[in-house]
This record gives C-alpha cells, structure tokens and sequence, in this order.
C-alpha cells in the first residue's frame, strides 16, 4: 500500500558493517515509508541488533548507503538523527531504572530545547498512557513490564520521531505481555508514527506488521508483505513453526 | 494499583527526627554551613582556638575542593577514577614551577592559578582519549597506573621536579606581579600568606564551586551524566554523544584538581612526590563514597570529615601518642566497610542514589517476580 510513495522515510542501499574485521552485513537493502509497520525477522546473529545500531549511527556502515528522507546519512551523529526524528525502544527497553517516569520520559527530549512543546508532548504522552501519569513520581524501575514498556515508547515519543525503531520488543516477555506489548505498537502507529520493529517472534511481528524482511547471515532472505510472508513455505517451516 | 502504593513505604522509613530535617529548607542548611565556616577562624582570632585547627581547616578545604572535582566523574557520570590525585600533582607542580626560586619565575596569582588549572585539563583530555572506551574495572586499572607513573614521573624527572626532595620555597600567592614602589603598602593587601588569609580564600573558592556545580548538575550536561551512570545505551539512544560528555566531565573534574593543587602548592610552600602517593586518590575517593555519590554537601561533609577527623582524634589520643597515622588507613577501611553495608547511599545522600539504595518497595519485588517469571517463558537471546 505504501510502496507507490515516492521516497522513503529509511532507506538502506547494500549497507554492509563490520565490527574488527568480521563482516556482520553483507549487503542489504530496506525501505520504511512513512507511516508503515515494518518488520525484520531473523535468528541470533543474523544482524538485526547491527540492522538497528546502523540506523542510530551507532554503528557506520563501512559500504553502501542509510538515507533518511532520501539524504544520506552515513556519517550523521546519533543526536542528529533522533533531531531529525529517528527514536527508538531499545532491546529490553533500557529505562533509567533510578529516574523516575517523568524524568525518563524528559530524557526522551533530550535533545530538544522548546520548552513549552516539550510541556505538550509531554502531556500527549499522558493522554496516551494514562498509567503514567498517575506513577510520574515514581521510580522507572519499581515499575511492572507492561508499564515499563509503556514508559519506554513515551519516551520514544517525547524526541517527536516520524520513525520508531524498536529492537526485540518480545523480549524476556510473558506471552500476554508480548500481546500487549504489540497492541501497543499498533495504537503508536495509528498517530502516524512509522516504525520498525526487528524481531525474532515472526508470528507476532507478521499479525500488525504491513510489511517484512527476513535476515541470515547478515543478507537479505526475503521480503515481501505480511501476508505474503507468512504463506512462504520455506519461512513457515524455518520460523512460524508450519 | 494506585500510585499511592509506595508512597506510605518511604514514608515509613524515616523517623520523626529525620521527617523534621527534611522540612529544614536547603537555603538554611547552605547559610548555617557557611557561617560556621566563616565563623571558624574567628574564634581563632578570639584565641579560643590554635593555629594549628586553622591549618586543619586550610587542608580540609582543599580536600572539599577536590572531592567536589572527583565527584563529577565519580558520582555524576559514575566512571571510577584511582588516579585522581595525578592532577593535583599536576597542578601542584605547575603552580611550583611557575612561582618558586626553582627557575626564579614569580608570575601573579591568578595567572599561575589559571594556568595550572589548565595543565591538568590538558593531562585529563589526553588521558581520557584512550580511556572513555574503557569500562568499570578496566577504566580503574588504568587510571590506578596513571597516577602511579605520574608519581613516578615526577620523582625521576629530576630537573624539573628535584625529584624526591621537590620544589621548595613557593612564593606567596601575590596578586600583581610588579607592584610599583609606591603602590608597596597597598599590596601588601595582595599578598596572602597567614593561614586565616589562606583558609577565606580557599573557603571562598569552596563556595563559588558549589554553586556552579549544583547549576550544573541541574543543567543538560549534569542530567547528561547521570543518564550515563545509569544505562549508557539508553542514553546514547536519547540523542546524549556519550564520548564528549564523559570528556567534559573528565576534563572538568581534573581542572578543578589542578586548581585545588594550586592552592595547595602555595599554602604548603613545599611540594614533594609524598603528596600525591595512590593512597591520597583512594581516601579522595572514600570521601566521596563517604559523604554521598553524587551529592555536593554529602561529598563537601565527606572531605571535612575524613580530613579533619583524624586529626582531632590525634589530639584526643594525646600528642605523646602520635602513631594514630599508622591506623589512619585501617581506619578509613572499616568506615568504607560499615558505610557500603548500612548507608551505601553516604551521609548526606543524591536524591537519585537514596532511591537506588532504600525504597524497598512491594512492587519492585513483584517485578522481580515478574521478570525471573518472563525469563523463564521467554527466549535467551545468544547474539553477540
């Protein structure tokens, strides 16, 4: 449904990484327009972790291009790119488990500096997680999952982000916090954030997913729709257990 | 479910007597603080007090200043630093070479001041360059063995340094270089040489750093750091350049060493390698742990009481008895000991390291429950 818009909110363009002297991408190509949920499916050391870290500038790719609105940026620092509206939901959510939810959520601004909107966001984020504003005064850590998840997607939101990155949201997660937790990333959707989801959980990555990428050993396996996607044959039997 | 859950839990753990000085606003607790240090060499003025308590009071003070520099890296960005004492030295050295008969320079105060502040800023960029990578034990490590070859340095770099003897007959800090014949009564207004002098000018010192220090730990860059100490990947993913935060906040804390090892340099009138041995950098550091990470009057409390304290207990032992000293650091370690198991937040403690290390909390429990529960369902992620 997206893919007749013209440019693409991330685009990847055989992107490969190294870290030392060992290859982890070996070439791969994505698309993320705006508005979409897009996932990226693979096993333990297929490169999605080094999927996520490139699109934070984390990690530079040694070939090949990221482009952001159709500009690369390949050299761009991390704080540049959340400025220009990259967030993300790190792997087990990485609170700062000491501060409390508003002082998380504020960290989430960072790196902005207009004071009055950052007083709006964060009212929106409120509305959004009503919980959370009932805890503001709480400690992030003392927290159950399912509220430390929410926590962590407002505090993706307090940086105004039109792509949200989310690095193994169902993971450590009992099975109804996994639920939940994908709901979430739908109601996030719905406000017209983009966001993409790197997961090893195919079957719950697919269900609110518009479209996939299927990483091993660091390439591109296939692609295609959620749709398409789970009625692969050989995809169903690798890893949505057909 | 209520968010008045924990509340009753907090308040629970404090006594009444507790519950009343919290209510103390901190402005009262800074101008009570002050006025006693203020106050403090007027009762030596008065005669009620020696000399020597006075001298007590110079040293603590520098200690203050150089808890406060630790605690930037220490408590604020939570990067363990053994060899903090190198920049003193720096500083110390800097400020000797600069205004001694060593090499007959005397320059003013204030440029000798500046300059030694900026030489260990100087030795703090070069040595976070290959260490702000480092993490936890390896950054300690390192930092251990730069302020022994620092140390070592100075004792072998003889013609700069006298090597063990040192650099002797530090001029008095003036604050003009050539004063004009007729300006000599005048200046002797700037000169500072009694230890009254000395303690206001270090007191004041202590005073202007608290407060820049407390803006800062406010500002951006303060909660820059702390997000560092708490998770470091969270905070790079909230936009915060890790690297050039760190370095600031190692830069900084060896400029405020260095500036504190001015003062010394010129109060002590004679420096040597003895000042700056390992053991200095960990009683810094149990000043810090002492007093409360991350906290300004906890580690301000902390240096007072570290460095003072050994001496009235000197006093109390006896003069006949004087090998307190051997048991000094005995001491200090079953302090760090009792501190760590019962109050590891410090005396005066970080609203942030309070939290951390007493709200014991149902919920949090729960959690934990909860999350060795998720585990156990969940997937171990093996990937690198």
């Amino acid at each position: 449904m997206a893919s007749e818009q013209p440019t693409p909110l991330l685009e990847f363009r055989n992107v490969q990484t190294y870290y030392g002297r060992i290859q982890i991408l070996k070439g791969v190509d994505y698309k993320v327009y705006p508005g979409e949920i897009v996932c990226l499916l693979g096993g333990n050391a297929s490169g999605k972790s080094t999927t996520m870290k490139t699109i934070l500038g984390i990690v530079k790719p040694a070939k090949g291009e990221v482009l952001w609105e159709g500009e690369v940026i390949n050299g761009l620092r991390t704080a540049e790119r959340i400025k220009r509206g990259i967030a993300t939901v790190p792997e087990n959510r990485r609170l700062f488990p000491n501060l409390t939810v508003l002082e998380n959520l504020e960290m989430g601004a960072y790196t902005r500096t207009d004071a009055a909107a950052i007083a709006d966001d964060l009212e929106r984020v409120y509305g959004f997680f009503p919980k959370l504003a009932e805890r503001r005064k709480q400690r992030a850590g003392t927290l159950s999952g399912g509220e430390q998840q929410m926590v962590a997607f407002g505090r993706a939101l307090m940086s105004r982000p039109k792509l949200i990155c989310m690095d193994e949201p169902s993971m450590g997660l009992s099975p109804a916090l996994v639920d939940q937790n994908f709901e979430l990333i739908q109601q996030v959707n719905e406000q017209g954030v983009a966001v993409f989801v790197v997961e090893q959980n195919a079957n719950a990555a697919l269900s609110i997913a518009d479209r996939g990428y299927v990483l091993q050993g660091g390439r591109l396996f296939t692609e295609g729709t959620a749709a398409e996607l789970l009625e692969n044959p050989e995809l169903k039997r690798a890893y949505l257990g057909g | 479910m209520g968010a008045t859950q924990t509340t009753p839990v907090r308040e629970a753990s404090r006594s009444g007597l507790q519950d009343v000085l919290a209510r103390v606003p901190r402005w009262a607790w800074w101008t009570i603080s002050i006025a006693i240090a203020a106050g403090f060499p007027l009762l030596n003025l008065a005669g009620v007090v020696e000399t020597a308590w006075l001298r007590v009071g110079v040293v603590s003070l520098i200690f203050v200043l150089l808890s406060l520099g630790l605690n930037i890296v220490m408590g604020e960005t939570g990067l363990l630093n053994l060899g903090y004492i190198a920049f003193f030295a720096f500083g110390s050295y800097t400020t000797a070479l600069l205004s001694s008969p060593k090499f007959e320079i005397r320059w003013p105060f204030l440029a000798v001041v500046v300059v030694s502040t900026l030489v260990a800023m100087v030795a703090g960029f070069l040595i976070s360059l290959p260490t702000l990578r480092l993490r936890g034990d390896y950054l300690a490590i390192v930092t251990l063995a730069f302020g022994e070859i620092v140390r070592l340095t100075i004792i072998n770099l003889v013609p700069l340094t006298n090597g063990p003897n040192g650099v002797t007959g530090i001029y008095s800090p003036r604050l003009f270089a050539d004063a004009k014949p007729a300006l000599e009564g005048v200046q002797a207004w700037f000169i500072i040489d009694k230890p009254i002098e000395y303690y206001y000018l270090v007191l004041v010192c202590v005073i202007v750093l608290a407060v820049l220090l407390t803006n800062l730990k406010n500002s951006r860059v303060g909660r820059a750091w702390n997000a560092l100490r708490e998770d470091e990947l969270a905070a790079i993913s909230s936009g915060i350049t890790a690297v050039r935060a760190k370095m600031l906040s190692v830069v900084l804390s060896a400029g405020i060493a260095g500036f504190a090892g001015a003062l010394f340099a010129y109060y002590s009138n004679v420096i040597s390698p003895e000042s700056f041995l390992f053991m200095q950098s960990v009683i810094v550091v149990c000043m810090v742990v002492l007093g409360g990470m991350g906290s300004i009057p906890g580690v301000i409390l902390g240096a007072i009481v570290l460095q003072a304290l050994p001496q009235l207990i000197r006093e109390a032992a006896g003069a006949a008895r004087s090998d307190f000293e051997v048991y000094r650091m005995l001491i200090y370690g079953i302090l760090i000991v009792v501190m760590v198991i019962f109050r590891p937040e410090g005396l005066l403690p970080d609203k942030i390291f309070r939290r951390e290390a007493h709200e014991v909390d149902p919920r949090e429990l729960e959690m934990t429950r909860q999350s060795l529960f998720d585990l156990e369902e969940g997937q171990k992620d093996l990937e690198v």
